[in-house]
């Protein structure tokens, strides 16, 4: 009976031989890179946990944000605030963001739970404008339109690769918190609630709760994001709780793949390659982003993920 | 909150009184009048649009009547939500079954012996593989150890049915509402179904309250029969005596031929 179920097994174990291997290459890449290789590898690593983040809405929670980028963009506001406006050492700055975020998730998401579907995303696409407007507008509080910089050495003062070090493990610790998460009893509450939510309350399982749940984790882990991009540029704009990038978000995970766990990783490293690449030879780049996303969801609505798995199970095949 | 029971009702493990349900100017349910006995097997039957679905609903709380009251185990039901009415030991079946399609059929039952534990959170991923042999024993029991790893949305439109009556197995209801339990299935694997029930519901002592329109299962299952019209219980009694019934005869079984 046990090896008649290893599949289902197996995929619910960390596979430590490729988080090792992924680190180890990742950390030799930032120490070999020039500096410009290193910073679009850092800026893919932020928006891999951001994305991934977002991804446990869209594929496990049964719920939509579109105003993610109010999680990411507060996490960088938490650092700038804490340190620039009360004055307070760097390291609580870094602990504020994410605790900020996690905060107006709790805020956020407790109204928005009260709603289902398209309804809800409605609402967090309002607290989203509501937050933008008075980020944007406090200039003695948030800087306003010139945000705040000067409150942390970009990068901390470290050389690319080592802060590429930092980021990696953070964001590697982050994303193995997700997959705990999402792999434990709590996580299995979500997916089970995000899937059928009148199966689950006729369990036991009541939707509300469990989708706050959901939504305060993916805020945090959005906070630490934006925290790390804060520290990376040295700097918050309004911007970074603006549509754009809840949009770039948005179009990580769907090019990943929904339904898969890895799709905000494969996601912002295709995205984040396009941007860094394609932005050099053509001025409007983000319509060929268009086309892709529109064949991806047209040809093959399980993105790249769904690419890697059949690839790998090919190889799999292959080899036994 | 919680009313002390009428004197005599203690007993009962359902109790329905006056139940109304509309939906605008549609009456579903008029007055309903139902009382069903610990480890009693009830059927409920009756012509489309009778009410019987509604009736279920509103039994676990995915629909809030508009008047009467319903005890289980003398315990009144008030404006609760679906999974408060589940925490009470009522467990449903839905007329389209109800599981979750992109899981694999193992994980819907890990899933279910998870909810029933009662708790949601928890990070202790030990606490899921605990749980996966209890899950393996309760797809042997309802005959699904062979699609295991499938995808629930691959495997048969009987299978889904199996599975979810397993999963609300899983989650240890003293009260069993099954909304058609047998829809859409083959003959051989309808036989196999009721049986299945039966034999779950008197080994584990639950009550069973099942809407069904397979005439033969019902007469062949049921302890007791309720005949529902027009949003009324109609007639109840035993099954002799509902198939001597010429009204239900005219209204109902003669009126499928």
């Amino acid at each position: 009976m046990a090896a008649e179920h290893r599949r289902g097994n197996a995929s619910w174990s960390i596979d430590w031989r490729l988080v090792a291997a992924t680190f180890v290459l990742v950390a030799i890449a930032l120490h070999l890179s020039p500096p410009l290789v290193a910073f679009a590898i850092i800026e893919v690593m932020i928006f891999a946990l951001y994305a991934s983040a977002l991804n446990l809405l869209l594929s496990y929670s049964g719920m939509v944000s579109f105003g993610h980028a109010v999680y990411f963009g507060l996490g960088a506001y938490g650092l700038a605030i804490t340190i620039a406006k009360f004055g307070w050492p760097m390291w609580a700055g870094v602990v504020a963001g994410p605790l900020v975020s996690a905060f107006f998730g709790l805020v956020y998401g407790a109204l928005c739970v009260q709603l289902t579907a398209i309804y809800a995303a409605m609402l967090t696409l309002a607290c989203a404008e509501i937050t933008f407007a008075i980020v944007f507008q406090w200039f003695d509080f948030t800087g306003g339109d010139s945000g705040i910089s000067g409150h942390v050495p970009a990068m901390m003062g470290l050389s690319p690769a080592w802060f590429g070090m930092v980021v990696l493990v953070v964001v590697t610790i982050c994303i193995l918190a997700l997959w705990r998460v999402v792999h434990a009893p709590l996580g299995l509450t979500i997916r089970a609630v995000g899937e059928n939510p009148v199966r689950a309350a006729a369990m036991g399982h009541g939707r509300k709760r469990v989708q706050l749940a959901a939504f305060v984790i993916s805020a945090f882990l959005s906070g630490v994001a934006g925290t790390l991009y804060g520290i990376f540029h040295g700097n918050v704009f309004p911007e970074y709780v603006g549509v754009l990038f809840t949009i770039d978000g948005l179009v990580m995970v769907l090019l990943g793949g929904l339904y898969s766990f890895g799709a905000g990783i494969y996601g912002a490293i295709v995205y984040k390659l396009l941007d860094n690449v394609m932005a050099h030879y053509f001025e409007y780049w983000q319509l060929v982003i268009g086309v892709i996303l529109v064949l991806v969801v047209l040809v093959s609505p399980a993105g790249i993920a769904g690419l890697v798995s059949t690839v790998a199970a090919r190889l799999r095949g292959r080899a036994g | 909150m919680t009313a002390a029971p009428a004197p005599g009702n203690a007993a009962a493990a359902l109790e329905v009184r006056g139940l109304v349900k509309r939906f605008g100017q549609f009456v579903a349910l008029d007055g309903v009048d139902l009382r069903v006995a610990p480890r009693e097997v009830r059927a409920v039957i009756g012509p489309n649009g009778a009410g019987k679905t509604t009736l279920i609903n509103v039994l676990g709380g995915q629909l809030v009547a508009d008047r009467g009251t319903v005890e289980v185990h003398g315990r009144r039901l008030g404006r609760q939500h679906p999974h408060q009415v589940a925490k009470l030991g009522v467990g449903r079946t839905f007329q389209i079954s109800s599981t979750f399609r992109r899981m694999t059929v193992l994980d819907n039952m890990l899933y279910a012996h998870h909810a029933g534990g009662g708790r949601w959170f928890g990070l202790d991923a030990a606490r899921l593989r605990r749980l996966r042999e209890p899950a393996i024993a309760g797809l042997e029991t309802i005959g699904l150890t062979h699609c295991a790893d499938q995808v629930v949305d691959d495997v048969s439109h009987g299978d889904r049915k199996r599975l979810e009556f397993g999963m609300v197995l899983a989650t240890r209801p003293t009260l069993l509402l099954l909304d058609e339990p047998t829809a859409g299935m083959g003959l051989g694997e309808r036989q196999e179904l009721i049986e299945l029930v039966l034999s779950v519901a008197r080994e584990r002592g639950l009550t069973l309250v099942f809407v069904e329109h397979d005439i033969d299962a019902v007469f062949r299952a049921a302890e007791s029969i309720t005949v529902m019209a027009l949003g009324r219980v109609f007639a109840e009694g035993t099954p002799d005596e509902i198939a001597g019934n010429a009204e239900v005869q005219e209204i109902y079984l003669g009126g499928r031929r």
